[in-house]
């Protein structure tokens, strides 16, 4: 073991690498906050990461004149529809696929495996036309249409993901479990809603982290299918900021750390979940 | 529904009485419930999913700016807006239109130039910081954490970031004064520039690469015996052999895979580029992604050249995927 020790570079070395890259991963976001307590004029002119003078209204007035708390709640709406129509729709395909068997399930599971393989930019133009000869976009669409039609295909999008981590975990519990419910009187039915689906928490936590953070920095998608400003995400506000004839660079900066900021959050509590995510598969060999 | 009806329904007609025993559709029925589960994940596949691949395949063989109708069920296209032209716009983007062929060209060397710099930038800067941070035992998650926000980021947020860096009177050029390689400074703006800018959005493309490819190593890492490296050291290893022999072979797998998806994001991208610089300067930052959303939603818009683009990018991802299942074949046999 000492001698293992001797051998490899020092541990310094290996901390001075990590500090190095660490500062290159969040330099952007340091200028992020610094650009965002500074004022505008300052922003350009002051090469240093601390701001002359703190100012916290440019937060405050992104907030509350820019609207930013409605697009808040229109992403948090959006989002959160996705990650639990993902949930509903794939936890049962996951079951059905895992624990029951019928004509086609193996042809049906690849059907499903073989979307990933299509390009995302390829469905776009039909996306678009099936949402309009649906009524679900267009002049006299509802912003509950809309945001209907912009879900549904988000829903579809994650679908091979999801289900491949439902049917892996459901493939995973014993069967005497279900034998077991069975015997009890439950019905499929119930052995899925009240067994298998409040055992898979740590899976709905994996799709739920994954897709919540995915369709909440969404941008082209969301940036065709939404027409009317008033119902904009984050991002496609901060986009539209881009339009501006006089660049605020400080108002960007907020109105960007206001984008991030929820996701970071929850990409700390939830990150095990997210990396379990990410590695799943790539480490089974 | 009555007994004979099901007999003369029965794929076993003309199968002896007796030697396959007759299910009831009620048994049938029952059997196949398990189809429920995937019923509402079924339609949706195929409203959204089947139907608009099917869609979009049909298209390419046609010639449509957008208005009037395309539809396939039931078929209809409607003159002249719309028109069948067969293997055109494959041909006319391929060879045989020079604008569009010199076009489409120039933005797939791009893709391929994103694709092997990118690959290689992310698997050369991941794999040492993910060895780094396997021995890093104190302060390991806080360094992770931190290193993994690239990945989490809207692209949005992201390109306001770095435009600020890469800007005319920027932070990058600020740097390069004070260190006294004023030369290098990128007068008008890293992306601005015909010169720099594949490079400057390579390197954003890297930044956010390298954290999932990180973590993919680190979880190798982690799978790695250190009985092997200290066996390894009693018969003499250097250093350098334990990264060659032990390491690098050990986590080849998921080099594999990090090459694999690094591959397919390098075919697909779009987003990032559209965001950053949309194609600008002078095509410069073009990739093939882009311009099938411009075909699609811009100005002029051709949406049979737009599929037709997009099903050759589906090819290339199918190779790819092909390879990738050929590479892990080879592994179990």
């Amino acid at each position: 073991m000492a001698k293992l020790r001797n051998f490899v570079p020092s541990t310094l070395f290996y901390y001075i690498t990590l500090t190095a890259y660490t500062i290159i991963s969040i330099y952007p976001f340091l200028w992020m906050v610094s650009s965002a307590l500074k004022p505008n004029r300052e922003v350009l002119r002051n090469k240093s990461l601390i701001p002359n003078e703190i100012m916290f209204n440019v937060f405050v007035d992104t907030w509350n004149q820019l609207d930013f708390f409605k697009y808040f709640v229109n992403s948090a709406v959006i989002s959160i529809a996705v990650v639990i129509g993902i949930i509903i729709v794939y936890s049962m395909a996951g079951y059905g696929f895992a624990k029951t068997s019928f004509w086609g399930r193996d042809l049906f599971f690849t059907a499903f495996l073989g979307l990933l393989l299509v390009p995302g930019v390829t469905v776009l133009i039909p996306l678009m036309q099936l949402l309009r000869a649906l009524g679900l976009i267009g002049p006299d669409a509802t912003q509950l249409s809309t945001y209907t039609g912009l879900v549904i295909p988000m829903i579809n999008g994650a679908g091979p993901f999801a289900i491949f981590f439902f049917r892996n975990f459901y493939n995973s519990l014993p069967g005497e479990l279900r034998d077991a419910a069975r015997v009890d009187g439950c019905s499929e039915w119930g052995i899925y809603l009240r067994i298998y689906l409040p055992l898979s928490a740590p899976v709905i936590a994996t799709v739920g982290i994954l897709n919540f953070i995915g369709s909440w920095n969404g941008f082209v998608w969301p940036s065709l299918v939404i027409n009317n400003s008033d119902w904009f995400t984050l991002p496609l506000k901060l986009r539209d900021l881009d339009l501006q004839a006089v660049i605020q660079w400080n108002v960007r900066m907020a109105g960007s750390l206001i984008t991030i900021v929820p996701v970071i959050v929850l990409f700390i509590v939830l990150q095990r979940y997210y990396i379990r995510g990410l590695t799943a598969g790539a480490t089974k060999g | 529904m009555t007994q004979t009806q099901i007999k003369s329904d029965s794929v076993y007609g003309s199968a002896p009485l007796g030697v396959k025993p007759r299910k009831s559709v009620a048994q049938i029925l029952k059997n196949n419930s398990g189809f429920l589960f995937i019923l509402p994940a079924l339609l949706i596949f195929l409203i959204f999913g089947l139907y608009t691949v099917i869609y979009s395949f049909a298209l390419s063989f046609f010639r449509w700016n957008g208005f009037g109708v395309f539809t396939i069920l039931p078929p209809a296209c409607e003159a002249p807006a719309c028109a069948f032209v067969g293997l055109r716009n494959f041909q006319e983007f391929l060879y045989s239109n020079p604008t569009q062929s010199q076009f489409f060209w120039r933005s797939f060397q791009n893709n391929i130039i994103i694709a092997v710099f990118v690959t290689i930038g992310t698997i050369m800067i991941a794999l040492p910081l993910a060895m780094a941070l396997n021995r890093a035992v104190r302060g390991q998650s806080l360094y992770r954490t931190l290193m993994l926000l690239p990945m989490v980021t809207a692209g949005i947020a992201v390109y306001y970031a770095w435009s600020f860096i890469y800007q005319p009177i920027g932070v990058l050029n600020s740097i390069l004064e004070t260190i006294g390689l004023g030369a290098l400074q990128a007068k008008q703006g890293w992306l601005g520039q015909p010169n720099t800018a594949l490079l400057a959005l390579m390197i954003v493309m890297i930044w956010g690469a390298v954290p999932s490819a990180m973590i993919l190593y680190l979880a190798g890492l982690q799978t790695i015996e250190r009985e092997l490296y200290e066996a390894a050291i009693i018969d003499g290893a250097s250093a350098w052999h334990l990264l060659w022999r032990i390491t690098w072979p050990l986590l080849r797998p998921i080099t594999v895979i990090i090459v694999i998806t690094s591959l397919n994001r390098a075919l697909q991208e779009y987003e990032m580029v559209y965001l950053m610089t949309n194609g600008s300067p002078a095509g410069h930052t073009e990739v093939v992604g882009l311009q099938i959303f411009n075909y699609g939603f811009g100005d002029q818009r051709q949406l049979g050249m737009a599929s037709a683009m997009s099903w050759m990018l589906f090819a290339l991802a199918f190779i790819v995927a092909l390879i990738n299942m050929r590479f892990f074949r080879s592994k179990e046999e």
